[in-house]
């Protein structure tokens, strides 16, 4: 009875808690920036070096569309190379989990495939898919499912083999331990490697970009490096952390949502 | 795609061949045009205009060409891309790179030049230590180990300086260390590096070493196709260059159009800078050989020049088939007063 009257308590003050951690980033994006304008006026700093955040602002400003359209095309890549990479890593380790053989055969062949640097990687992958949206997802893909199968593993080999047992006992299948305990157990696990994902597979889209493309973050923070316009460079920056803390956040809320008896943070 | 589009029309031919044989005329039509892709060797800017503009005012098409152009990006090999037949045309670094690629046996060849001369210039304060070619002994100059690196050596050999004897680093993006005097001397092209440092310096305060002053030279930005395109579609090439060579003068003509036609494209350039851009291109493009045979000529003795060089410093093993790398027929299908400006 007692825990019940918790949780409903719970309840009622997460509402405003879930505004204020959505808000909190960008909140503290603005301080920051404020505090750099101050610094960088006070201090005289070339904008060489670093440009007033003002003058950032008034350079995205002047084309937004180009960054919009980059932040959609980006985002796209991120999102579906991001979800690709966390399906297949959570299969993955369902596979090696089930079958100790596999794991023994291919796991070191997952952990060979990230030590090839995306950079080598993704001029192949330009050979393979050409110029699209699909060939930038794929290398975000590659580069961000290890971290899932890794994590969904460790979350599995917490779980108490007595508990398996139990349930064995009252006849469950390896489906309905998989389904009721295994993947609940990881579900924390997993959270923090679908965290970390996001943000490699952000990565994966803008390095992806890299490989010739008319749209999106990448060419934008090349076009900008190459024709020495740093105000275009760090006005790229920003749009990107933006984009990586709106996916960072997005999987936040999805892991308070569905992992409510977690505890941590 | 195109085998599908081929296989659906033959397919459609044969349905049709059974209902009469006056309705085949149809699918013939719709095959006439073909899939086609242009490699650039990097991002969207005025140094592409002229295919850009001939997209954009439908020159390909006219021609009979779908035309996609893929921008391309460090790490990205044109000639590959062109001799693996993932795109079908490539705009590549230059005679070095053809080189570089036919050394290592890529079936590909060079169909036209646009930079006829050396497009980069090695800059050096005026106020500085190096007023001559023979001051960069024991100087600090960066440059890129892509091709211009030989350059400079052959440079410094032809005044009897030991390129040991200098102190030669690779380039890295930015110029800033020039400008701050870091570097005695740095490696500039022409349409890019030397705007910045133009800003940044004041035109007036630099010096600037132009490669064929020293009788080096180095022709570069080479269209080229794979050995199977130009054996198997002679007439595919041959209406690109003539549709490119269309979209070039129109971009010379009207600069600004072209300018509007590429910040369309690519909006957050700086309009100064791709104007700067598009003349210093006009100039390389039109030099040499091309004053007189007009756009994309292949001149093979500066092209020959720049074979003898890599040669000597054992970048490629042994001098290549000129007349196996660069087929001029192409180019030469198009009279020299269409190709004029």
């Amino acid at each position: 009875m007692s825990g019940s009257i918790a949780y409903a308590a719970n309840l009622s003050v997460t509402p405003a808690g879930r505004i204020y951690a959505a808000v909190k980033p960008i909140l503290w994006l603005a301080v920051g920036l404020l505090a750099v304008e101050v610094l960088v006026m006070a201090f005289e700093i070339r904008p060489y070096y670093l440009p007033r955040p003002s003058a950032i602002a008034s350079g995205i400003m002047a084309t937004p569309g180009a960054y919009l359209a980059g932040l959609w095309r980006t985002f796209l890549e991120t999102a579906l190379g991001f979800l690709a990479g966390s399906v297949f890593g959570v299969v993955m380790a369902v596979v090696f989990h089930r079958w100790l053989a596999l794991k023994e055969l291919f796991f070191p062949l997952f952990i060979v495939s990230q030590t090839i640097p995306v950079i080598a990687f993704g001029a192949v992958v330009v050979l393979w898919f050409g110029n699209t949206l699909f060939a930038k997802a794929v290398i975000s893909f590659y580069i961000s499912f290890l971290p899932v199968t890794v994590n969904t593993l460790l979350g599995f080999s917490s779980v108490d083999p007595r508990q398996v047992q139990l349930m064995r006992s009252f006849g469950a299948r390896d489906g309905q331990i998989l389904r009721r305990l295994y993947l609940p157990a990881a579900l924390p696990q997993l959270f923090v490697a679908l965290k970390l994902a996001s943000s490699l597979a952000l990565v994966g889209a803008i390095v992806g970009e890299w490989f010739g493309d008319t749209t999106g973050l990448g060419v934008l923070l090349l076009q900008a490096m190459y024709n020495e316009n740093v105000v275009g460079i760090w006005a790229t920056i920003v749009v990107s952390a933006c984009l990586g803390m709106g996916l960072y956040s997005l999987v936040s809320f999805a892991e308070r949502k569905i992992v409510f008896w977690g505890g941590e943070q | 795609m195109l085998n599908r589009r081929n296989i659906l029309a033959a397919f459609a031919a044969a349905v049709l061949g059974f209902q009469g044989f006056t309705m085949t005329a149809l699918p013939a039509a719709a095959q006439d045009v073909v899939n086609a892709s242009l490699r650039l060797k990097w991002l969207t800017q005025a140094q592409f205009a002229g295919f850009y503009v001939a997209l954009e005012k439908g020159y390909y098409k006219e021609e009979g060409i779908n035309l996609t152009i893929n921008p391309g990006g460090p790490n990205l090999l044109t000639e590959n891309l062109v001799a693996t037949g993932a795109d079908t045309f490539g705009l590549s670094g230059g005679t070095d790179s053809v080189f570089a690629a036919r050394d290592k046996g890529m079936p590909i060849v060079c169909i036209g030049v646009a930079h006829q001369v050396t497009p980069f210039v090695f800059v050096s304060h005026k106020d500085g230590p190096v007023q001559t070619v023979a001051d960069f002994k024991g100087k600090k100059i960066t440059t890129w180990f892509t091709g211009a690196n030989h350059v400079l050596s052959a440079m410094l050999s032809k005044v009897g300086i030991d390129p040991k004897d200098a102190d030669i680093q690779p380039q890295q993006v930015s110029v800033t260390p020039f400008v701050d005097k870091q570097v005695d001397v740095v490696t500039a092209t022409r349409y890019n590096e030397l705007y910045v440092i133009n800003q940044r310096v004041g035109k007036d305060n630099l010096n600037l070493f132009v490669p064929e002053d020293s009788g080096v030279s180095f022709p570069r930005d080479t269209l080229i196709v794979s050995e199977q395109t130009a054996a198997e579609k002679p007439e595919l090439v041959e209406k690109f260059l003539r549709a490119s060579v269309k979209g070039w003068k129109d971009a010379f003509a009207n600069e600004k159009e072209a300018i509007d036609i590429i910040m369309k494209i690519a909006p957050t350039l700086d309009r100064a800078q791709q104007e700067f851009m598009l003349s210093e291109v006009k100039t390389l493009m039109t030099a040499g050989k091309a004053s007189t045979d007009g756009l994309f000529t292949i001149d093979k003795d500066a092209v020959g020049s720049a074979n003898g060089l890599l040669a000597q410093y054992g970048v490629i093993s042994k001098p290549v088939d000129l007349d196996a790398a660069f087929n001029p027929s192409f180019i030469d299908k198009i009279p020299a007063g269409e190709r004029r400006l």
